[in-house]
């Protein structure tokens, strides 16, 4: 089951797709609710609608081809490397794996709070583009009239390079064969609840969806983080044995008693079937050691640790750790640009420039001009 | 009643001319390269290595006063073969007939040699004599059967090499880190100590080679190009003269042939010995397991390389020596009063290092000598429970018929060798030929005496005193317990040694007690060592039941779960659940964004909509 389903992998693409689906069901709904009202031109609506999509599904393909070529660049050249010292490479795979969920994870609870986030930026965007200096004319006039292809464009390409770059991390120990049925399930997944998300569906079932996501999600990368400890260990016990380890099986021999904290004769992911199915998610070996043990314990402790950080920083109204990281960047020349535009999106007031969009945007005749001329 | 006379004195005459031979052995480190390889640290006697062969007449007193000049090592001689009947004390083997015999420390062995044949001598302590503390022990007899036939003889001992310290050896392989106790692969073989080497002989005429094999773990395949032999003793006990062309000597074993050169004296032919390689776990490219050495018509004519013709060692056919017929035609014995039903394991105690078992004990030394504890726990002596139980011990009735049946639960061979007895081969299985290897992997097959029967036993059974035990198969042998003594019955492979295949036979100690006296340069070395020389197994001379503070083997590894372990799998499951909970509790407090959205997207636009109406 491992070798074609990669849980992992499933769990990103279908993070990444949904974060592009609700980057695309914002702009539709933007265009919805200020051009596709019954006493509006329905000629311009249809024509941005249809540039939002061909962006989109523009984006999507790119990606999907860097992906594909990233990939099987990868596979074609590299995997042989990694299955001469197999437990190594999967130490240190399954390592960069943790970080990348553990990072990313916690966003897919927070898809509302991004929803409106993508509002506000994406609000910003067409706000700077109407009332924006132009340095070229020409390529200013260009971006206009395409905002709304340009925009979905380069998010779902975004997400896209971010999805790949991600399943290429959590995924180099695994085979070719468990990408297909992974990306695909994950895709659909994220385009489902997406939709679900636009058409304002249940918010509180769509959460509870979610929240069984991420902690099949977290689950997964607790086991990681353990498999990555107990690879490195079994790696450096290995090395010490030779190769008589393999022919030990489950039995005295095939695991480093001393530092074991349990051991089974049976029930060994690699040999014995099923138990892959519970090694990829749970993490689980037939060897518990300690620093498996321990690193899985820590794992959880520190995401107990993170999302309480988290929930008091909302809940008190402290500067996030982000903040103050762009604040501190603000000062520091030649970042002022890069950081302060960040820090604008968090200080806007959502409310304020959501008015500003409804009522300046789409009323503009270089809009109405561009979209004319076509 | 001359004639009785005559015969009385004829009888007499024998031990009249039996005399001492006396060695003196100053026992201390040489270097030697007997392979050409590598230099490397031996033990040597009086400064020299390879060490004297021990030359003897049956009858006579040998008598070997050892000085321990080896500065770091304590050491013994066992002299394998010897009955050493009423003598147990000059057997050899530590921690069991007497103490290691520390460093500067003498020691004499003064025993009779009332047997004849082919023997060895070697260090018997802690794993000693793979460092070259190892030669033959030959015991002439001019009255043997086959005596006249013969125009002169050769010793020939075969061995492998190790270039690495015993000592540095063991830390290795009892390891962590060798989990399946591969054995260490021995850097070379050798043939009289040495490589390349002649006998000489002259055409038609008959020699006798004396074969030992003196090696520490690896068995020898021997045969010589274009001759067949006749086998008349094997480990000391004359047989029918048999016809063979191919022997297999496991470590200990050894066979006199008589081989009759050819008419013509033109060409030199090929001594071959092969290792058996299906002992090594791995095989080094640089390691030569098969040596040509040369029966030597001609020493002008050239001497080629043996043309081999297998492939791998275990295609050779060697013959079984079980088959032999002992010259005495001594019958089979009956009805054992002692049955001891043992089987070889190997598995890994909770130290992660290999271990070897004979049934669930792994052979552990005791803190005083086994024979000084029949000595001195009086009536006690009889109760195997003073002797401790990781010695292993069965006491045994004087004169009783004991049977040992050795079932093999491993997938190696073992040549295992009682001390102080030949005994009698009633059934091995598989034995040599093209079966031998059918065990070595998959399911052992054990001895069942319902359907393996006693019908099958030979009438006249071979007699030795090491015998190879099959891979995965099993032997059953029988001897008379008619030798007061402490006799280990061990694998002959050090490392198995060093492993823990041992097991101990305590026969007749009230017989000891009686006949016994310690010679005071023995309880010295004790002294010297700091062994006691009184108490049980575990020094306890007050209680001898007492058993608090024995050698033990270390504990078994758990099966599964222990506490230690449900411990940490519920610590993790509780962990995981708790941090799931936590990413619940986060998860659910994103709701409160769903409102403001909610807001925006419904009343904003409505607004507007009104404004402009």
């Amino acid at each position: 089951m491992v070798n074609v389903f990669a849980v992992q992998v499933f769990f990103i693409v279908f993070r990444e797709c949904l974060e592009a689906v609700i980057i695309v069901s914002v702009l539709l709904s933007f265009l919805k609710q200020c051009l596709g009202q019954p006493h509006q031109d329905q000629a311009i609506y249809k024509k941005l609608v249809k540039q939002v999509w061909v962006g989109s599904i523009l984006g999507v393909g790119i990606c999907l081809i860097i992906g594909g070529a990233f990939i099987g660049v990868f596979y074609g050249l590299g995997h042989d490397i990694w299955s001469n010292s197999e437990d190594l490479w999967e130490g240190i795979f399954y390592l960069i794996a943790t970080i990348i969920i553990t990072i990313m994870g916690l966003a897919l609870l927070r898809i509302n709070k991004t929803k409106e986030q993508w509002r506000i930026k994406i609000a910003q965007a067409l706000i700077a583009k109407s009332q924006g200096h132009k340095k070229s004319r020409f390529l200013g006039d260009w971006a206009r009239r395409y905002a709304m292809f340009i925009l979905p464009l380069i998010t779902t390409l975004r997400e896209g390079v971010e999805a790949v770059v991600f399943v290429g991390g959590v995924s180099l120990g695994y085979p070719a064969t468990a990408f297909p049925i992974p990306v695909v399930t994950g895709i659909l997944a994220g385009l489902t609840v997406g939709f679900f998300l636009y058409r304002g569906g249940n918010a509180m079932s769509i959460q509870l969806f979610l929240i069984a996501s991420t902690c099949v999600l977290y689950l997964i990368a607790a086991g990681m983080f353990s498999k990555a400890v107990w690879g490195l260990q079994y790696y450096r016990f290995q090395l010490a044995v030779g190769s008589d380890v393999a022919e030990e099986g489950n039995g005295p021999g095939s695991y480093n008693i001393r530092e074991t904290v349990w051991h089974v004769n049976c029930c060994n992911p690699e040999t014995d079937n099923g138990w892959d199915v519970f090694n990829a998610i749970l993490g689980w070996e037939n060897t518990g050691t300690y620093g498996s043990v321990i690193s899985y314990n820590i794992y959880w402790l520190f995401i107990m640790l993170a999302v309480s950080y988290m929930l008091w920083e909302e809940r008190s109204g402290k500067k996030t750790l982000r903040e103050r990281f762009l604040g501190v960047l603000v000062k520091v020349p030649g970042l002022k640009g890069y950081a302060g535009k960040k820090l604008d999106v968090i200080h806007q007031n959502p409310d304020e420039i959501m008015r500003q969009v409804h009522q300046g945007l789409f009323n503009e005749p270089a809009i109405e001009q561009g979209v004319e001329m076509k | 009643m001359l004639f009785l006379f005559v015969l009385a004195l004829l009888g007499l005459c024998k031990p009249l001319l039996a005399k001492d031979v006396v060695y003196n052995f100053n026992v201390s480190w040489v270097t030697a390269n007997p392979d050409g390889l590598a230099d490397r640290k031996v033990i040597g006697i009086n400064g020299a290595w390879p060490l004297p062969v021990i030359n003897v007449d049956k009858g006579d007193q040998l008598i070997v006063h050892m000085y321990n000049g080896l500065g770091d090592k304590n050491t013994s001689i066992h002299f394998h073969g010897m009955y050493q009947n009423g003598t147990n004390d000059m057997d050899g083997p530590s921690m069991a007939t007497q103490c290691p015999i520390p460093p500067g420390s003498s020691f004499t062995y003064n025993f009779t040699v009332n047997q004849n044949g082919t023997y060895w001598y070697h260090c018997h302590t802690d794993w000693c004599y793979p460092d070259g503390y190892r030669q033959a022990l030959v015991v002439h007899d001019s009255d043997a059967y086959f005596a006249g036939e013969i125009e002169d003889e050769f010793t020939v001992t075969m061995t492998d090499w190790y270039h690495t310290l015993a000592e540095d050896i063991k830390p290795e392989f009892m390891s962590l880190y060798n989990p399946t106790g591969a054995e260490p692969i021995p850097n070379a073989f050798l043939f009289n100590d040495t490589l390349d080497t002649s006998l000489a002989v002259k055409p038609n005429k008959t020699y006798m080679l004396r074969l030992i094999n003196t090696g520490a773990f690896v068995a020898q395949y021997f045969y010589i190009e274009d001759h067949e032999f006749t086998i008349v003793e094997i480990d000391g006990v004359y047989t029918e003269p048999t016809t063979a062309d191919i022997l297999y000597l496991g470590i200990a074993q050894r066979y006199s042939v008589l081989v009759k050169t050819k008419d013509t004296a033109t060409k030199n032919y090929a001594i071959v010995t092969m290792a058996d390689s299906t002992l090594l776990d791995t095989i080094p490219s640089d390691l030569r397991l098969n040596l040509t050495n040369w029966l030597e018509y001609d020493a002008s004519a050239s001497h080629p390389e043996a043309d081999i013709t297998v492939s791998v060692s275990s295609d050779l056919d060697p013959f079984d020596d079980s088959t032999l017929v002992p010259y005495d035609h001594m019958p089979l014995l009956t009805d054992p009063v002692v049955s001891i039903n043992v089987a070889v394991v190997m598995a890994n105690l909770d130290n992660g290092e290999g271990y070897a078992f004979l049934n669930n004990i792994s052979y552990t030394a005791p803190k005083v000598p086994t024979l000084y504890t029949v000595l001195s726990a009086g009536d006690l002596a009889t109760n195997a429970l003073v002797y401790g139980e990781f010695t292993h011990s069965h006491v045994l009735p004087h004169n009783g018929v004991v049977e040992i049946i050795l079932n093999n639960n491993d997938t190696g061979s073992h040549p295992f060798h009682l001390h102080g007895h030949n005994f009698q081969v009633l059934q091995r299985y598989p034995s040599y030929g093209a079966d031998f290897f059918d065990y070595a992997s998959g399911d052992p097959h054990n001895y069942n005496a319902a359907t393996n029967g006693t019908s099958g036993f030979p009438t006249y059974p071979a007699r030795r005193d090491t015998l190879v035990l099959p891979p995965g198969g099993y032997f059953v042998i029988r001897f008379v317990a008619d030798n007061p003594g402490v006799w280990l019955f061990h694998c002959h492979i050090d490392w198995h040694l060093m492993q823990g295949l041992a097991m101990t036979m305590v026969e007749a100690p009230d017989q000891m007690q009686q006949r016994l006296t310690i010679p005071d340069d023995h309880y010295a070395a004790c002294k010297a060592a700091g062994v006691k020389t009184e108490g049980n197994a575990a020094g306890n001379d007050v209680d001898f039941t007492d058993l608090t503070g024995q050698n033990v083997q270390p504990g078994w590894l758990p099966a599964g779960f222990t506490t230690r372990g449900i411990v940490a799998l519920v610590f993790s499951v509780a962990c995981a659940f708790l941090g799931m909970g936590s990413i619940v509790l986060y998860g659910l407090s994103d709701l409160k964004f769903v409102n403001k959205d909610d807001a925006i997207a419904t009343s904003a636009p409505q607004e507007q909509y009104h404004d402009e109406q």
